[in-house]
């Protein structure tokens, strides 16, 4: 039953992420005001794809390759092969989709789209078939099974839309699906993962009451059926899309609701840097929910504050919460499984001051990036700021993986090879 | 007469109830803390030995697996003890943020253990050992702590 994966499959993605982060952050420094009201300009799609690719996605993905084997038994065939080729799949691949679309080079359009496509593709379906073979299903593997169903789905029609760049045939039903792509990746991905994890995340780390089981067993699926009947009314019947919106926003802001409720009865008194990215996130999810209710009246002239607020806000403030808590444990569950006793505890490992600056930076771009819609030269400092927030993430991942190598090269205090550990 | 999974799972949810009010206790004063402290790691000895002397060995005869689930989790139950005695010296040497960065780590330890044992093992351990769950259930319930 040992069957967690080896630290490098997991922090491959995680100690990656923030890298991507600081690429885009740059891209919008030299981008202008007029980014954040066209979705389709490049410099969006370019810096949009740095983030949900090289953040969000790396990070899930990290975390479901520690979380699916250790809690819910499903083994990954292969999983440091298959980490190691999906990563520098995706690496490159979004590498070369950032120079392609920028500088409108096909060859490496082309290449982005095989190589993202690839590795996505790699990774999400071994996933897959690892949880087909789970035998007790519990509220948060069914949001993993959900979640990554949408991902496989989202990447089918990523590869649709790259295509369309690559071969420059951009037909109509390209920004349809450009559309049903981004909302599903968000809602069907993220938001569904998240869901599915905060399940278990709250009442572990926080001691939070659980959440009741009527809302763990139909909300996944409430949420689901929303989105796909979305996607035929925004295809067929555009003019009552806003119903299925509605619907799915109504979850949504029950979820971020419920979360905020469930801290205020924690009764884990600590308030660390974490708690405040879930308060951050529960309040960015109802803002952002609503925003994209209301942008059906406004000719979808917000919907890139829409994106910054749930994806930047929401989904990106859970991520790195959790990545101050995943990281350090990874790292002293595998020194204390290999024999080390004499090691920090998780709390030593990251530098918590700069843990609060980070977020503090991270809160001013947040709030430049949606303000920027209305004053132009708010782009410049948020995505400063937006970078320096990643840096400092960064360097705690750093001086985190450095104690983990650097207590390696040291003999261990127990001899734990008789229990067949690393 | 709760079944083998009942019986453990409420004893976790118990000891979860005590390592809160264990850490809001420390919170406000740690030298405060030690009695709780000490009944925290009491109570979460006498579950460790409901599994270890009872359970686990009732398990392994019965499915032949002495290298598998049961050994990890005698493992994880090691480093728990370990970490319940850091915690208890940091008291005793007035440190507060160790004892903090003990009991988070601990925090994170636990709940993943528990989350395999509810989900995984307990499950398993039903399963296997129905005919017998209420004599196990009873030897745990009057076993006495060494």
């Amino acid at each position: 039953m040992e069957q967690a994966p080896p630290i490098s499959a997991p922090m491959r993605f995680f100690a990656t992420a923030p890298l991507f982060g600081i690429l885009a952050g740059i891209l919008l420094l030299f981008g202008n005001s007029e980014i954040l009201t066209n979705r389709y300009s490049m410099d969006v799609i370019v810096a949009v794809h740095l983030i949900t690719i090289g953040l969000f996605s790396f990070i899930m993905l990290g975390a479901l390759t520690q979380m699916l084997p250790v809690l819910a038994g499903a083994v990954i065939f292969r999983v440091e092969k298959i980490v190691l080729f999906s990563h520098a799949a995706l690496s490159f691949g979004l590498l070369s989709m950032v120079f392609g679309l920028l500088r409108e080079q096909t060859l490496f359009v082309w290449l982005a789209t095989f190589l993202l496509g690839g590795g996505f593709l790699l990774i999400v379906t071994s996933m897959l078939l690892a949880i087909r073979r789970v035998e007790h299903f519990t509220a948060s593997i069914k949001g993993m099974l959900v979640s990554l169903s949408f991902a496989f789905l989202i990447v089918l029609m990523g590869i649709y839309l790259l295509f369309g760049y690559a071969s420059h045939e951009i037909t109509s039903l390209h920004y349809a699906v450009a559309n049903i792509h981004s909302a599903w990746a968000v809602f069907g991905f993220g938001g569904i993962l998240i869901i599915g994890v905060a399940f278990q995340v709250l009442p572990m780390f926080y001691v939070a009451p659980r959440f009741k089981q009527f809302c763990k067993r139909r909300v996944v699926y409430l949420i689901t059926f929303g989105l796909v009947i979305w996607m035929f009314l925004n295809l067929y019947f555009e003019e009552y899309a806003l119903y299925a919106k509605l619907w799915i926003v109504t979850f949504f802001w029950a979820f971020a609701t419920t979360v905020w409720i469930k801290f205020n009865k924690r009764k884990r008194p600590i308030s660390d840097v974490t708690v405040w990215y879930w308060r951050l996130a529960s309040i960015s999810l109802t803002l952002g929910s609503f925003l994209w209710v209301f942008d059906e009246f406004f000719q979808h002239r917000y919907i890139v504050m829409v994106g910054i607020l749930i994806g930047g806000g929401f989904i990106l403030s859970i991520m790195l919460g959790m990545l101050y808590k995943i990281v350090p444990f990874l790292v002293w569950f595998h020194l204390n499984g290999m024999g080390y006793m004499t090691i920090p505890t998780i709390n030593e490992m990251m530098d918590k001051r700069i843990a609060r600056i980070q977020f503090v930076l991270f809160v001013m771009a947040l709030l430049g990036f949606v303000f920027s819609f209305y004053i132009g030269a708010l782009l410049l400092p948020s995505a400063v700021a937006f970078i320096l927030s990643m840096v400092l993430l960064e360097y705690n991942i750093w001086i985190t993986l450095k104690i983990y190598l650097e207590t390696k090269k040291r003999a261990p205090d127990f001899d734990m090879s008789a229990f067949g550990m690393e | 007469m709760s079944s083998i999974k009942e019986y453990l799972t409420n004893d976790h949810r118990r000891c979860d109830d005590v390592f809160a009010k264990m850490e809001e206790r420390a919170n406000s004063s740690l030298g405060d803390a030690k009695e709780i402290t000490e009944k925290f790691i009491a109570d979460m000895e006498r579950h460790f030995q409901r599994e270890e002397r009872v359970m686990f060995p009732e398990f392994e005869t019965k499915t032949g697996m002495l290298n598998g689930p049961t050994e990890m989790m005698r493992q994880e139950h090691a480093q728990m003890r370990n970490l319940m005695n850091q915690m208890l010296l940091a008291i005793e040497n007035g440190d507060k943020d160790k004892f903090f960065g003990l009991s988070e780590t601990l925090m994170i330890l636990l709940q993943q253990h528990n989350m395999k044992e509810e989900q995984m093992l307990y499950t398993l351990a039903q399963q296997h050992l129905s005919a017998d769950a209420q004599r196990i259930v009873e030897m745990m319930d009057s076993l006495v702590v060494e």
